[in-house]
């Protein structure tokens, strides 16, 4: 509202009271906090297995939705997490979170792939080298770790950003809601696109022999994935 | 390998379609790597042909009039609940002044309202989002445009101007801006003069006295003739006793 002069007058209008949240559907699962995960599996690795990059291309398959908890860190990218990476999450959520009203969950597996390192200094050659640590593999479009019960989102997000920008892929902490509107958003993007050529459409038929310069993956990437990375603003 | 296989064959390159797949991956990073790998020029063209054009609509939607933010708004019950305490208020008073309201201390304004209530005139602190409705349904309608920024109500069930306006006068940051007394709207200068107007009984009494000067100047205007008569024969009395004065009054023949 203008007052006189042009300067805006502020005003204060009727307090709108809010009901306090439900948290009626809630179950807690046994333990609180996050658990403690492994460095190396129960059953070490005898064979060294190659490094098949794929398992951080693209999109991920599992644990894009929410299971138990409300709020999570969504992977943004591609990505391995070692165990540090474990212990980080779990000592920071396990400080910042009240375990008397929240909860935590993973929402990725222990490492089990072995990752090797030849040892300093020596040139190429003579074979692989031993197995130095071992990694969980991460897509794009997953839940790392979940966290729920009697909370908001304000009171969660300081602590899940913190985590989600010392992981090694880009990462953001969510809601469900947000993550639904972001889904949303995504379709609404894709469908109102003014753009007549897309991606997709320009692959598919192969025009101007553009396969020529694309990977097969191309079909079902569409543009939005480029090695690790995830290329957000795309379609 | 098929190329080999190809130039083994006898020289001539064997035209075939080939598969990215197999013959770009002789040269260059894998296809996922750590680093943000350089794309090929074609892709980067097909990539910035394929960007994501949204959608302008021939009038920006800020342009547009906001019906849907004035129009889903729920009913608050508290809001409710201050109409209605707005409505029973205008309801049971004969004056309502709006007066425009600065900041005071809080003392201040503890004294002000002390020295209204003296005078049985109420301060009523309402906000004008909720004030607005009511006034435009009721008959004060035409007071609408005074509530802009803070304001307060004085409502009181007697028409007491002069006091009110001698207690505002002494306060600088209160000022009139309107009043409604016995359904009449008057502005600033009305209510000042409303004051300046003499008090019910006076005003009252004047009434009666006009109403009643016709009766009363019936009668004098009835006794007006024989009066005249009376003065004049009085007149012509004392003149002849003057005259008659000196010599021998003569027998009277006073018909007074």
């Amino acid at each position: 509202p203008a007052g006189p002069g042009g300067v805006a007058v502020p005003r204060a209008g009727l307090k709108k009271l809010a009901l306090p949240p439900d948290y009626s559907g809630i179950t807690f699962p046994e333990k609180a906090k996050l658990k403690f995960m492994d460095k190396v599996p129960a059953v070490p690795k005898v064979r060294r297995e190659p490094r098949q990059l794929r398992d951080i291309r693209g999109p991920s398959r599992e644990a894009t939705d929410f299971t138990q908890g409300q709020y999570g860190i969504l992977a943004l990218g591609g990505g391995y997490l070692h165990w540090g990476h474990f212990e980080m999450i779990r000592l920071t959520i396990g400080r910042s979170m009240d375990p008397k009203s929240m909860f935590a969950v993973w929402r990725v597996p222990a490492p089990y792939k072995s990752v090797t390192k030849k040892s300093l200094g020596h040139r190429m050659g003579g074979g692989k080298g031993p197995i130095d640590h071992y990694v969980t593999a991460v897509k794009s479009g997953r839940l790392v770790v979940e966290v729920g019960g009697r909370c908001e989102f304000e009171e969660v997000k300081p602590f899940l950003t913190r985590v989600a920008q010392k992981l090694p892929f880009p990462a953001v902490a969510v809601s469900r809601e947000s993550l639904q509107e972001m889904r949303r958003e995504e379709e609404e993007k894709r469908l109102n696109n003014q753009n007549p050529w897309t991606f997709e459409r320009v692959v598919a038929s192969n025009m101007l022999g553009m396969r020529k310069y694309l990977s097969p993956y191309d079909l079902q990437l569409k543009g939005r994935y480029w090695g690790k990375f995830f290329l957000k603003h795309r379609v | 390998a098929a190329k080999m296989a190809a130039l083994g064959g006898g020289g001539t390159r064997w035209r075939r379609a080939w598969l990215p797949a197999l013959q770009l991956l002789r040269r260059g990073s894998k296809a996922v790597t750590r680093h943000w790998k350089a794309m090929h020029l074609q892709r980067q063209k097909l990539l910035a042909v394929t960007e994501y054009l949204p959608p302008r609509p021939a009038v920006p939607p800020r342009c547009l009039p906001r019906p849907a933010a004035a129009e889903g708004r729920e009913e608050d019950g508290y809001a409710r609940v201050l109409r209605r305490q707005v409505e029973e208020t205008l309801r049971g008073s004969r004056m309502v002044a709006v007066c425009q309201f600065n900041s005071m201390a809080d003392e201040d304004v503890a004294a002000l309202r002390h020295f209204l209530r003296r005078h049985n005139i109420h301060v009523k602190f309402f906000l004008n989002e909720v004030v607005r409705p009511v006034l435009a349904q009721s008959k004060y309608r035409n007071l609408l445009p005074l509530f802009v920024c803070r304001n307060i109500l004085l409502v009181s069930p007697e028409t007491r101007a002069r006091e009110m306006l001698r207690v505002l006068k002494g306060v600088p940051q209160v000022n009139l801006l309107g009043a409604c007394i016995d359904d009449t709207i008057l502005s600033r200068q009305g209510v000042e003069n409303f004051a300046r107007l003499p008090p019910l009984e006076v005003s009252q009494g004047q009434t009666v006295a006009a109403l009643s000067l016709l009766s009363s100047q019936t009668s004098s205007l009835l006794q007006q003739g024989p009066a005249h008569l009376t003065a004049l024969l009085d007149q012509h009395i004392r003149r002849l006793r003057e005259a008659a004065g000196p010599a021998e009054p003569p027998p009277g023949q006073s018909t007074g």
